[in-house]
């Protein structure tokens, strides 16, 4: 318990001073992480939307001839070769037809003389409602177009890409911005705690030389990052936790553009979050600590 | 509680401050380094606190090997090791309190206990009026009494003193001696390193005289049944746990 006392009594003698440094890594590990989160909550929601888009998705695979049912097992065997999916339906020429003429509902006499057969037979293939499955619909839609019998598949092509081109897009960024992440809080902690360590070097040695064991003088140093980091991740998120309410109001209300549903990170990803920001700081603290007191 | 055996000391490039000193000290005793500047009294004093590590023999401490000891291990010596260093090694932005406080800091003590023996030690010491006086502010005395007062302030096993009286006038330089004088009669062990003649003229204790970093003479020591030759204050060390 006295050895926290002392370090905690340290830290904070460290902290204050430099406080400027120490003001600016907390400015820039809140920045980045403010930059980050943001960045990874569009992503976490865009991911949402693409689920509930999923719901309408999939292929139609237009058939010369209605298979008869060992040929719709052998594509059921092929398609499910090659990707898992939630489920096959089978849709002869007649039921295609009714389908039609129910779609058509009043105007369904335009059909009067039609033949029942005219329009082709089909299997239409739900994939499986996760981002990797909508990543891999236009290999998936070249592979069904591969099928000895398949005229033509068809799915929501245009959105499927232009989402997917989005969801790559922030793929891109939030590694980016994490990369971000862990160079500034790494290397400007590490920085900061160089500074402090280059101050206080006289009393570094002196500490030594009484007696002070390797844990009471590096421990004040991984605290120090540690509450940089802890304290750095709080402030982003707070800011980011502002900047949605700020967005959530302005369009809220009943005559604003409907927004798809937008959430807040939930508890244990704010954690993992001020975690992982503690704990990239605590690395770049040890990092300095280590190579200037070589331990 | 100090065995050196055959130790030598080289500084690049060919510098022999230390040449096959063998050299024990018993539990308790006084033992007076004396020789000119050069002679190899601080190396031997920063060899024994592991401050160095010898180019060849062996230094054994309070039982310990001081060559083998591990680096996360020297806290161990150093805490049964006081030493008064010549440059002082003060934090000159730091108070005289502080600086003397750092040696108990480090083994947990008190802040109680931390701020009573500091006061105690400033009082013994005549720097009462210096408690909160930044150290870099103080004469080369007053800095010498101080890093004497850190010496001491944990009651270590042993204290190493190195000049601790080369800036000190007569009553001062008495003061530190019976500092030393009472620690001694608490059981530790002390080496002092002088080259004040005044100092050892008429101890008990033992002098060996170092030349070119070579034992050249050893003064056998007295019997040390009689009183100090320097008189300590009343009430010098109490009771405290130290």
């Amino acid at each position: 318990m006295r050895f926290w006392i002392v370090v905690l009594r340290h830290t904070c003698r460290n902290m204050l001073h430099t406080w400027k440094s120490q003001g600016m890594t907390l400015f820039t590990v809140s920045l980045s992480v403010l930059i980050f989160s943001f960045f990874y909550l569009v992503y976490v929601n865009a991911l949402h939307v693409g689920e509930r888009l999923g719901d309408d998705l999939r292929l139609v695979v237009y058939l010369d001839e209605e298979p008869a049912p060992p040929l719709q097992e052998e594509y059921r065997h092929k398609i499910l070769k090659f990707d898992q999916v939630d489920r096959i339906e089978f849709i002869g020429r007649e039921q295609a037809y009714k389908r039609f003429e129910r779609i058509l509902g009043e105007n369904s006499d335009v059909l009067t003389g039609v033949p029942t057969d005219f329009l082709p037979a089909s299997i239409e293939v739900y994939p499986v409602r996760t981002l990797d499955s909508l990543s891999r619909i236009k290999r998936f839609s070249d592979y069904l177009q591969t099928l000895p019998g398949v005229l033509k598949v068809q799915y929501g092509k245009e959105w499927i890409e232009r989402f997917y081109a989005f969801i790559q897009l922030m793929r891109v960024i939030i590694l980016l911005s994490g990369s971000l992440l862990i160079m500034t809080t790494t290397f400007m902690v590490a920085h900061t705690i160089r500074l402090t360590l280059f101050a206080r070097q006289q009393e570094l040695e002196l500490l030594r030389l009484v007696g002070a064991t390797d844990n009471y003088i590096r421990m004040p140093f991984l605290l120090e990052g540690a509450l940089q980091g802890g304290i750095g991740a709080c402030c982003g998120l707070g800011a980011l936790l502002l900047l949605y309410n700020w967005i959530t109001l302005q369009f809220a209300g009943p005559a604003a553009i409907p927004l798809p549903a937008f959430a807040f990170f939930q508890w244990p990803v704010i954690a993992a979050i001020i975690g992982l920001a503690t704990l990239l700081c605590v690395a770049g603290s040890f990092s300095a600590i280590r190579r200037f007191l070589h331990f | 509680m100090i065995d050196l055996i055959k130790v030598s000391k080289a500084y690049p490039p060919d510098v022999q401050a230390i040449a096959d000193v063998s050299l024990t000290v018993t539990r308790g005793e006084i033992v007076f380094l004396t020789g000119m500047s050069g002679a190899g009294k601080t190396t031997l004093l920063r060899l024994i606190s592991r401050m160095e590590k010898p180019t060849k023999g062996m230094v054994d401490v309070a039982g310990m090997d001081v060559i083998k000891l591990p680096q996360s291990s020297i806290h161990l010596l150093r805490r049964k090791v006081g030493m008064a260093y010549q440059d002082f090694k003060l934090l000159p932005e730091r108070t005289v309190a502080d600086n003397i406080a750092i040696a108990m800091e480090v083994v947990y003590r008190p802040r109680s206990f931390i701020e009573k023996r500091t006061r105690e030690l400033l009082e013994l010491l005549d720097l009462t009026r210096k408690y909160n006086t930044r150290a870099g502010e103080l004469s080369r005395g007053e800095q010498q009494r101080v890093s004497i007062a850190r010496a001491v302030a944990n009651g270590p096993e042993i204290v190493l003193a190195d000049e601790p009286t080369g800036n000190l006038d007569a009553e001062t330089t008495a003061r530190v001696m019976a500092l030393f004088e009472q620690l001694h009669r608490k059981g530790a062990t002390l080496i002092i390193a002088t080259h004040d003649r005044s100092l050892f003229e008429d101890t008990p204790h033992r002098v060996i005289e170092l030349r070119f970093g070579r034992v050249l003479s050893r003064s056998e020591a007295g019997k040390d049944d009689g009183p100090a030759p320097f008189e300590a204050p009343p009430a010098l060390f109490e009771e405290t746990g130290a």
